[in-house]
């Protein structure tokens, strides 16, 4: 190394005579920087094979699992649904019964007029339609127990009414009987 | 010590490999003025330093995972700077390399510079070099590149880098002395 190379190594600092407009240099160098969550090293796991075959033993199992799971509901759907049909076939059957003969009893019945019959029919029209909406309800399965439920006191009022409707004939009946009596 | 050197600033580096913006900004405050100043004595046009800092840095900072202190991080980021440079000025077709068959006879090495010459008027006469002769001078005078590191720069032999030296230190006497 000569005196030349010394002396300008010694003042080397001096050939440092620019300033660089930083803020500018950096607002471009950011722009073309890798986006920070990229930089953090990503570990290709299924790069591995042994990785390859526990991912599609684990999707398998999941398909598997997941079909299972839809047939088994479905099933169980079906058997709950058909355990509400069951029970509901028992009520019809029993109440059906006894409606049909109490209604029976209300038609035979000489002593109502035209007019009361009517009105007694236009509320067990009433409650009929509450029995065929309920029925819609049931197969749609949202609460069968609570639904039965309500068919049954569906079935039990109109017994009531025809029940009450009928003693309140029996009543007439002996309060007839009596007038006859003390006349 | 000699191994600490390696080593500055590692803790900005190692963050700075991780994408930490602050890191990479306190980096670049550091070494911006000093990249700025290699890439303006290289390329002589401001906005062609500029470019070539910026994208420098972009490099250097995307890249940084395969800077493993082998040097220190001031002088991998400045061979990054070096190298674009030399590049922008080959794709400006700006000769890198001094033209081989000059005019005039070089005779032997007996001038030297006067001692003590202001160093203003020492950049001034590199300024007025010729571009090929200025980067050799530039880079082995002020860079402190030796000729086997000027070679793989410029991808010229080690000698060649002297002589073209040599010659360039002659030409760089000759103007300062009018100065």
């Amino acid at each position: 190394m000569d005196d030349f190379q010394k002396y300008i190594k010694e003042n080397k600092a001096l050939f440092d005579v620019h300033k660089a407009d930083k803020s500018k240099l950096w607002a471009n160098i950011e722009a073309g920087l890798n986006p920070q969550e990229s930089k953090t090293k990503t570990i290709k796991l299924w790069s591995n094979p042994i990785f390859k075959v526990a991912a599609t033993i684990v999707i398998a199992l999941g398909v598997f699992s997941l079909i299972n799971i839809i047939i088994v509901g479905g099933v169980k759907q079906n058997s709950q649904n058909n355990l509400a049909l069951q029970e509901l076939n028992d009520i019809n059957s029993h109440y059906k019964g006894l409606v049909a003969y109490h209604v029976k009893l209300v038609n035979k019945n000489s002593q109502l007029s035209s007019q009361e019959k009517k009105e007694f029919l236009s509320f067990m029209d009433e409650l009929d339609l509450e029995y065929e909406l309920l029925k819609v309800e049931l197969q749609k399965n949202l609460d069968s127990e609570r639904i039965l439920e309500a068919i049954v006191i569906n079935y039990k009022k109109r017994i009531e009414l025809i029940e009450n409707l009928l003693s309140h004939i029996n009543n007439s009946k002996k309060m007839d009987n009596d007038d006859m009596y003390t006349l | 010590m000699e191994t600490n050197i390696l080593y500055t600033h590692k803790s900005l580096v190692e963050k700075s490999k991780l994408g930490d913006r602050n890191s990479q900004y306190k980096l670049y405050e550091l070494y911006v003025d000093a990249m700025y100043n290699v890439s303006m004595r290289m390329m002589h046009i401001k906005e062609d330093a500029e470019d070539v800092v910026q994208d420098s840095f972009i490099e250097a900072f995307n890249n940084l995972s395969s800077f493993r202190y082998e040097s220190t991080f001031g002088s991998w980021l400045k061979r990054i700077v070096i190298n674009k440079s030399i590049n922008q000025l080959k794709k400006k077709k700006i000769p890198v390399v001094p033209i081989e068959n000059q005019m005039y006879h070089i005779k032997e090495d007996t001038e030297t510079m006067p001692l003590e010459t202001d160093i203003k008027i020492i950049i001034k006469g590199i300024d007025l070099l010729p571009s090929g002769y200025r980067q050799i001078i530039n880079l082995y005078l002020v860079e402190g590149y030796d000729h086997v590191e000027i070679s793989e720069i410029l991808g010229i032999s080690a000698s060649t880098s002297k002589s073209q030296y040599h010659r360039a230190k002659k030409k760089l006497i000759e103007i300062v002395k009018t100065l």
